[in-house]
């Protein structure tokens, strides 16, 4: 099976929906002349031409606005935010209008239409250049929130993403863009909605997204080295969240622990503890801990930053910790 | 108020025996005084006062084991009233048995063990005391492991020894029935009850014209139809309160006295045999309970009983008349001291002032428990229960 | 580029030189009224009879802005409005019955119920395809949509309707920028009624007028009287014009007024007397009727006709919503996605 690296997955992904689907518009600054920050949409402006990917001015309002109205008037358009820390100038087209146009309209509108955006943390950007809040999103109803993890994952799910009715927010992680992984020839898609398993084990269940998935995959090896079996679900979309399977883990390992890179107070792990917690209480054999960033902004320092960041020794302390 | 508890000091210690109290109750004390010598698994060894006061209650009598982590004695103010856990709670219970769903005996707190949800939830259904498992985990919590360990040593502990084929006889077996649910509940506690109890059955005839006559007028007046077992019941219960001491339970050392008079009734069911309480049965009258007994009946029969209904009695009632049995010994619902059966009330010959006449009567049974009690007061209880049967105006 | 111009309120005489039929001029005159009455219905059902409740902002004054707008685009040209919307829906050809069963909650409405007055013009299949309650987020979303229709290169136009309040947005602006650099077929048009709520505009509105913003965006832009539906069908007719004719998107300014406050329980005592009643001599749905009276082109019985029907309609709309029901509780689950 071919290798490539992840952001090489995404543009193949856009490429096949851009052939597939002449409705296909990019938005975007840097996505054409500069052929994108990360390279993502490298050769997509000569191949397609300026009307269907479309540089833009720095104007992350007139993005996601603009993302909006033409997927009201009958375009899928994939708008991408360079930065996630850039997101919040745009959030009230995403969360205050899109999330909530076909629920607001009674159902007539809809809003079909990718926002991509990724997150630093990892490449010392500074705390205005790494934040990684899916809590946002994750928190407004009517989004789709997706986060791929493997090459192989990333162009499923943009494709998806893609044909999805709904709006998505697709969530790419920067330190990933130039990981490789196998990805297969021929049409797929990965549907929304659906964790993996990536490694199975009987002790602990890790549920990890993004970034974090290889670090506990990671933590995973070296514990099994100490007779310690792992299982690392990769979560894929947050929302909507794959529950079922999380609890079919659990159920089996009775210790979970759930590492992302948002901070602790308010992030992800914490509805998913609570979730689980309601509905398997009877199947925990130990308390379900969070790793997650610290409560502080992102510090430059590159030992600060590598202090600071969620990684396979965190998780494997912590399932020690577990075991007792 | 500080609280004495059963120390681990050797590394392996489950349990420790109260050897000697080196203080009495109602001793002063001041903190690191020692109070009471151990005997553990290895060593004998003094626990101490864990701060100033007076001995308020020593829990344990010299010579019982205690578990680890148990409270043995409370130290404090006279003005602080003493914990619920002053209580003691019996240590001889083997782990394993079920706990009946018959009767439960009044079972105080179990000390509060970390355990993790899933290792609660299968003790639980394992009917194991999770308070005995020894945890693995971390800061000593039970986990799932050690639940299962202890469900495996159960399992053995209660293995049958099988014969030989070459020796036995075979037998064709017709059905297989495991037992299981209440019916393995019951013979549980049927068997515990004969190891444990000392029963001992005195039995008199009860003359019933007066009874069935009252019967026969309440019926023809109200047309309600009262059973001859809550007559039977009412009698027993209004004796009890003449003579307490057979209105109690027996725990380990602990004889309890009741203040309250639930007399329970065996009932029968497809199931098994169930024996739901009928509350404060010395201050009803004989119609609501009757009354009562044909609810539990009806409920009895559709599995609708609550825990409510099945336990905190202190005496049974049992009747099998209405399956021809005359006169039979039937076993104490332990803890309880007594419990009353009788038979068919029939017409047979009896002499009456040196002439042969016939009359109703009815054959009661008292077995009671001889460690509770001796002949004479459970003679003199049956007499009050018998003369209330011949004199039932003196019932409501 | 091309610098603004200005259309003044035009004579009745220049009608028919302009290319103003009977029919064009009755139609607007009939929106006119149908704007008026129905939302002095709507007021008079928040106050005076307190059935209505909830946040609403009536089009009360405003009507030449959207009857002459919208008289100038084609059935299947698209508007997005505002929470001030009721009137360009209503000039849009959205019934009656939905929008006030909107208003009330219920699921008849327009938006089932879910929107409320601040969503209610929504109604796609007339071309009405959105309604914001956020200030100046339209402007980039009509940009989108106006990517959408260039694309698609049938021709069709976008029109955005918002205030002059609005002009002050991060999103106005970066809107206005993007539409005028992909030179999208979409008309911008500004009802400055001189208040953002209390905040007048010669205070907030940076600018010699909003028009002049567009100049610094290199967008055309034309400043119409907002109170004379004629002037505002001309501008809008130029700015449809240039759209289909690929030279991009206009800013059209119509100088208007409301006829109370901001929202429905603002009773606007924060401009001066003076001021309100020199613009109640305005009144455009008088103008135009003046107007069309001296042109020959209606009579009085034509206007008693025309109220008489329209009230009907309103009537009937509020029996309609009244006796509608709500959506249950338990049926919103399946609004929040698309399945």
């Amino acid at each position: 099976m071919p290798e490539l690296t992840y952001a090489d997955a995404l543009r193949e992904g856009l490429r096949e929906e851009m052939l597939r689907d002449h409705r296909v518009v990019l938005i975007g600054e840097e996505i054409g002349v500069f052929e994108g920050v990360y390279k993502v949409t490298r050769g997509l402006l000569k191949e397609f031409g300026p009307e269907r990917v479309r540089d833009t001015p720095i104007s992350e309002a007139a993005i996601a606005g603009a993302a909006v109205g033409a997927a009201l008037g009958g375009l899928r358009p994939v708008a991408e935010i360079m930065y996630m820390d850039f997101v919040t100038i745009c959030l009230d087209q995403i969360a205050t209008n899109a999330a909530k146009m076909h629920f607001m309209s009674g159902g007539r509108l809809k809003v079909p239409f990718v926002l991509r955006t990724q997150y630093s943390l990892g490449r010392v950007h500074g705390a205005q250049h790494s934040q990684f809040f899916p809590s946002i999103f994750f928190q407004v109803p009517g989004l789709k929130v997706v986060l791929p993890s493997t090459p192989h994952d990333a162009k499923g799910l943009l494709k998806a993403a893609i044909r999805e009715e709904n709006p998505v927010v697709f969530i790419e992680s920067g330190v990933l863009y130039r990981t490789k992984g196998p990805v297969p020839d021929g049409e797929y898609v990965v549907p929304l909605g659906q964790s993996d398993v990536k490694r199975t084990g009987n002790d602990v269940t890790i549920v990890a997204v993004s970034r974090t998935v290889p670090e506990a995959l990671a933590a995973a090896t070296k514990l099994e080295e100490q007779g310690v079996t792992a299982e690392v679900v990769d979560l894929r979309t947050i929302q909507p969240l794959d529950l079922t399977t999380i609890l079919g883990s659990v159920k089996k390992t009775g210790r979970l622990i759930i590492v992302s890179d948002d901070v602790k107070c308010g992030g992800i792990g914490s509805e998913i503890a609570a979730r689980v917690v309601e509905e398997a209480f009877d199947t925990l054999d130990a308390p379900i801990l969070r790793i997650a960033s610290p409560d502080m902004p992102i510090p430059f320092s590159p030992t600060l930053e590598q202090a600071y960041m969620p990684s396979a020794q965190k998780i494997i302390e912590s399932a020690k910790k577990l075991i007792g | 108020m500080f609280t004495v508890a059963m120390p681990r000091l050797d590394p392996g210690m489950q349990s420790g025996k109260i050897i000697e109290w080196l203080k009495k109750e109602g001793d002063r004390v001041e903190k690191d005084v020692p109070i009471v010598r151990i005997e553990g698994e290895k060593t004998t060894f003094e626990a101490h006062s864990p701060g100033p006061g007076i001995v308020r209650k020593l829990l344990f009598e010299p010579g019982t084991d205690v578990l680890v982590g148990q409270t043995i004695a409370f130290i404090g103010e006279p003005s602080e009233p003493l914990p619920i856990e002053a209580e003691a709670h019996a240590t001889s219970e083997p782990v394993g048995i079920q706990k009946a769903v018959l009767f439960s005996p009044a079972v105080s707190r179990a000390q509060e063990q970390s355990a993790s949800p899933v290792a609660r939830k299968m003790a639980r259904e394992a009917g194991i005391d999770i308070s005995k498992v020894k945890g693995s985990g971390p800061g000593g919590r039970i986990v799932r492991e050690d639940v299962q360990m202890a469900i495996e040593q159960t399992k053995t502990q209660m293995a049958t020894v099988s014969v030989s084929p070459q020796e036995a006889r075979p037998v064709r077996v017709a059905k297989m029935i495991k037992l299981a649910g209440k019916r393995k509940a019951t013979a549980e506690r049927l068997s515990y009850a004969f190891h444990t109890t000392v029963p001992v059955t005195i039995t008199m005839e009860a003359r019933m014209e007066a009874v069935l006559e009252l019967r026969r007028q309440l019926q023809s007046r109200t047309g309600e139809d009262v059973s001859m077992t809550a007559y039977v019941v009412k009698a027993a219960a209004k004796a009890l309160e003449d003579h307490e001491i057979i209105n109690s339970s027996l725990e380990g050392d602990e004889l309890r006295v009741y203040a309250d008079i639930n007399v329970a009734v065996a009932i029968n069911t497809p199931d098994g045999l169930m024996a739901p309480i009928i509350p404060q049965t010395n201050r009803k009258s004989v119609s609501e309970i009757s009354r009562d007994i044909r609810d539990l009946t009806e409920r009895a029969m559709q599995d609708k009983l609550t825990v409510l209904d099945l336990t905190g009695g202190t005496f049974t009632v049992t009747n099998l008349g209405g399956y021809g049995v005359d006169l039979f010994a039937p076993v104490i619902n332990p803890p309880q001291c007594a419990i009353l059966g009788f038979g068919r009330t029939f017409e047979r010959p009896v002499v009456i002032e040196r002439q042969l006449r016939t009359a109703l009567v009815t054959t009661l049974s008292l077995v009671f428990d001889h460690r509770i009690t001796d002949g004479v007061p459970a003679a003199q209880y049956l007499q009050q229960v018998k003369e209330l049967l011949e004199d039932p105006q003196k019932l409501d | 580029m091309q610098s603004q111009k200005s259309i003044a309120s035009i004579p009745h005489a220049d009608y028919s030189k302009l290319g103003l039929t009977k029919d064009i001029l009755q139609n607007m005159l009939r929106k006119m009224i149908e704007i008026r009455r129905f939302e002095e219905r709507v007021e008079r059902l928040f106050l005076q009879e307190g059935v209505l409740i909830g946040p609403s902002h009536l089009y009360l004054g405003q009507e030449a802005v959207a009857a002459g707008a919208i008289s100038a685009l084609k059935d299947d040209d698209l508007i997005v409005t505002t929470y001030r919307g009721h009137g360009h829906a209503i000039a849009k050809g959205v019934p009656m019955k939905p929008l006030m069963a909107e208003l009330f909650g219920k699921s008849t409405g327009t938006c089932k119920g879910l929107g409320g007055s601040m969503h209610a013009a929504i109604y796609p299949e007339k071309g009405s395809v959105y309604a914001t309650a956020i200030v100046g987020s339209g402007v980039p979303i009509a940009t989108g949509l106006g990517l959408a229709l260039q694309q698609e290169g049938k021709r069709r136009v976008a029109m955005t309707f918002f205030g002059d309040g609005a002009t002050n947005t991060g999103a106005f602006h970066e809107g206005i920028n993007l539409a005028s650099i992909w030179k999208v077929p979409v008309v911008f048009v500004c009802e400055n009624n001189m208040y953002a709520m209390s905040t007048r505009a010669d205070y907030a509105v940076s600018a010699e007028s909003v028009a002049a913003r567009a100049e610094a965006y290199k967008m055309q832009s034309i400043i119409a009287d907002g109170n004379d539906p004629v002037s505002v069908y001309l501008a809008a007719k130029r700015a449809t014009d240039a759209c289909r004719n690929g030279q991009g998107p206009t800013l059209l300014e119509c100088i208007t007024y409301k006829l109370h406050g901001h929202g429905v329980y603002d009773k606007g005592d924060y401009r001066p007397k003076e001021e309100v009643e020199a613009w109640l001599k305005r009144d455009p749905i008088n103008g135009l009727e003046a107007n069309l009276l001296k042109a020959n082109l209606s009579t009085q019985t034509d206007f008693d006709r025309i109220e008489k029907e329209v009230a009907a309609e309103v009537e009937e709309s509020v029996m309609f919503a009244k006796t509608s029901p709500a959506l249950p509780f338990d049926e919103l689950e399946k609004y929040v996605y698309v399945r």
